[in-house]
């Protein structure tokens, strides 16, 4: 496929409508919900393309509607949502997901659910223990890709959690009890490796190889918790080659909200990963340069892809078009080679309402083609 | 070996009250019922630490949302920030920013303990946040350096400690992760130990314990061993009990034996023999036994387990005595 320069992706997921909360419910559309339905549709003309569903919610009869054509069409508008922003990579916007932890670890055995860990505030999650070795109960994501590929004009980027995540937020049991003596730092990170490298290949991997098998070519693997312990940078990279190794599909690492210097050099070590989708506009502040991290991978040798996270996900705040062209600009600037870079909001944009987010993707849009036609022609 | 046990750190909330905060944010419920089984908790709290034998109680610490917002919501200086990681956890804790001067609001923190505590002081232990953990989280806007910042903070919670005394308190723990994670060395250690001796003027004959946790220990003992505290805790899932220095004078010696950070529970019978190398080796006073770090990165269940491991260790050392 060839593209032009900075190409566009999303990230993550989106806010899901409220009509789709409800009606996948089976609870009838309040007014706001309805106009909300009403309005997206216009925009994105989704609803045409599953007129029942979508007109028997507005009709006030969700109790009658089957709660997976509900998330189809939740899929569907995200899908129409991305892409009539003008995004060159999409997905559904995880339409169908509620979180990136408890779901994977539901098709996994050897998993007890422990309960609640709070996080902050009220706000907890829940958290399993490893009590057995890792097995693979289905592979999963698949028939939500192939909804996807089925409906999307753009091309698809299917998003999973990375190994290394989906350990670091599980205790460890299983492999730390097969630790002889003292249960120390040397003992933990020892039993931490094992229980990385198993969710790696006996769960991630055989995902992975059924979601190509059904044409998945893009797969971004997330390891939001990567940043939590810099000194095992090598454990994320050895779960990311183990889940990888030997598959022909275009791999990206997704790292968000760390210092990204604490994890390299290790973290190059990722043998597939094409493309590093990081966080940056959320530390690009007045007198802090947020892409000037991006001179590590310079210096490193690092030439693989940039996915350039130019949205802040964490602020109502619509960057212009101008501030997106000016950041990609700064990243051309450190990396030396605009074709490595990919244009995308730092994270997943469900922290912000669908307006907002609608309008920052928009701009990042419009900054990207700022951006190509300031490099086609400099004077402008 | 006089071994003491107790909790140095917030218990996690049982499910009910998860799921009664969660409605309380979604409108589902009242601050009344939520504040009902708060006190609830708490007293639950109290009656396993009274049943495991632990010598002073906390009720859990439930009601805090995190270790320095009762004093970065009521204290003079201070206004809340933003979410902010919590060391390397999946937890995080609301940034406190330093305006001006820290100076506390009188009778604040009293009213902030579980009242399970405030009716039987002499039993509670006080949970505060170290000066200087609590100036190395901060974002410092005041003006003054941080050498500042954490001998004027040992100041303020000397003031507290006194006020708390008065009342009836006395076992104090400070948490002070930081003095491990971030080992303070020059003027910076000078004014942890200057704040330490502002505390000692104001606890008597109270019992403190500074508990550190989120790193190997042994860096740190040139400043842990100038704290003029009753005791000083260690994380034993961090610090290698091998490699302990003796110690410079007969001191109290927190060991944090159970590990938050993962849901197996630990054999007594190795935990005791762990604790006695530490015994050997630094001969103190008193063993104050302890989860190496807050039991709250846990959920209630295999939290509470793991209190149980602390009283089978106290029970496998001989108590009271040197086995």
């Amino acid at each position: 496929m060839t593209r032009g320069l900075f190409p566009t992706q999303e990230i993550g997921s989106l806010a899901k409508p409220r009509w789709q909360l409800l009606g996948q419910r089976g609870e009838p559309l309040d007014d706001a919900a309805k106009e909300e339905l009403r309005h997206w549709d216009e925009v994105t003309g989704f609803g045409a393309e599953s007129p029942p569903t979508r007109d028997a919610l507005l009709a006030g009869r969700a109790r009658e509607v089957d709660p997976e054509s509900v998330r189809d069409l939740g899929a569907l508008f995200a899908i129409r949502f991305l892409e009539t922003a003008g995004l060159d990579r999409v997905y559904d916007g995880e339409a169908r997901r509620i979180e990136m932890y408890e779901y994977p670890i539901r098709q996994m055995r050897g998993f007890r659910f422990q309960g609640h860990v709070r996080s902050f505030d009220n706000k907890y999650y829940l958290k399993a223990a490893v009590v057995d070795e890792v097995r693979l109960e289905h592979p999963y994501h698949v028939d939500e890709f192939d909804f996807v590929r089925r409906h999307a004009r753009a091309e698809p980027k299917l998003p999973i959690t990375g190994p290394y995540t989906l350990a670091d937020w599980s205790y460890n049991e299983h492999y730390l009890a097969r630790q002889k003596g003292w249960k120390g730092r040397a003992a933990r990170r020892a039993a931490q490796r094992e229980f990385v490298v198993d969710v790696a290949r006996r769960a991630i991997r055989p995902t992975i190889q059924a979601l190509i098998e059904h044409g998945c070519r893009v797969i971004q693997i997330d390891e939001p918790a990567a940043g939590t312990h810099p000194d095992e940078a090598d454990l994320v990279v050895e779960g990311f080659n183990a889940a990888t190794e030997g598959f022909d599909a275009e791999f990206s690492m997704h790292i968000c909200y760390s210092n990204y210097r604490d994890l390299l050099p290790k973290l190059l070590e990722a043998k597939r990963c094409r493309q590093w989708a990081w966080e940056f506009a959320n530390r690009d502040t007045d007198g802090n340069d947020g892409y000037a991290v991006l001179r590590s991978l310079a210096e490193y040798g690092d030439t693989r892809e940039v996915g350039l996270g130019v949205l802040d996900v964490h602020r109502d705040v619509v960057e212009t078009p101008q501030l997106v062209a000016a950041r990609i600009a700064r990243a051309v600037e450190y990396l030396g080679d605009p074709r490595r870079i990919w244009v995308n909001p730092d994270c997943g944009l469900r922290t912000r309402s669908l307006p907002i987010a609608r309008a920052k993707l928009e701009a990042m849009v419009r900054g990207a083609a700022l951006a190509r036609r300031g490099l086609e022609d400099p004077r402008r | 070996m006089i071994v003491r046990t107790g909790l140095t750190g917030p218990f996690p909330r049982p499910e009910t009250l998860v799921n009664a905060t969660r409605d309380l944010d979604r409108g589902r419920t009242t601050p009344e019922a939520v504040e009902e089984l708060i006190e609830g908790a708490e007293r639950d709290v109290v009656a396993l630490e009274h049943r495991l034998g632990f010598d002073s109680v906390t009720g859990g610490y439930l009601r805090w949302p995190d270790l320095f917002r009762p004093f970065a919501e009521t204290w003079e200086g201070f206004s809340v920030g933003p979410l902010t990681r919590w060391l390397e956890t999946n937890t995080f804790f609301r940034q406190p920013i330093l305006l001006a001067p820290p100076g506390r609001t009188p009778g604040a923190l009293e009213s902030r303990l579980p009242p399970a505590l405030r009716a039987d002081p002499e039993s509670g232990r006080v949970l505060l946040p170290g000066p200087y953990t609590f100036a190395g989280v901060l974002d410092n806007r005041s003006g003054e350096t941080d050498e500042a910042v954490i001998h004027r903070l040992g100041r303020t919670f000397a003031e507290e400690v006194r006020d708390l005394r008065r009342l009836g308190f006395r076992t104090f723990v400070f948490s002070e992760p930081l003095l491990v994670v971030r080992p303070p060395e020059g003027t910076r250690a000078a004014a942890v130990v200057a704040g330490y001796e502002a505390i000692r003027g104001a606890l008597g004959s109270a019992t403190s314990i500074v508990w550190t946790y989120g790193a190997d220990a042994i860096p740190a003992f040139p400043i842990l061993d100038r704290l003029p505290v009753g005791a000083v805790g260690i994380d034993l899932a961090e610090t290698d009990v091998e490699k302990l220095p003796p110690a410079p004078e007969r001191t109290g010696l927190g060991l944090g034996v159970v590990d938050p950070r993962t849901t197996l529970g630990e054999d007594p019978a190795e935990v005791a023999r762990v604790v006695r190398i530490a015994y050997d080796r630094r001969r103190p006073s008193v063993v104050w036994l302890a989860p190496g770090a807050p039991l709250d990165l846990l959920p209630w269940e295999p939290a509470t387990r793991k209190l149980h491991v602390l009283s089978a260790v106290r029970q496998a050392l001989g108590d009271g005595s040197r086995p």
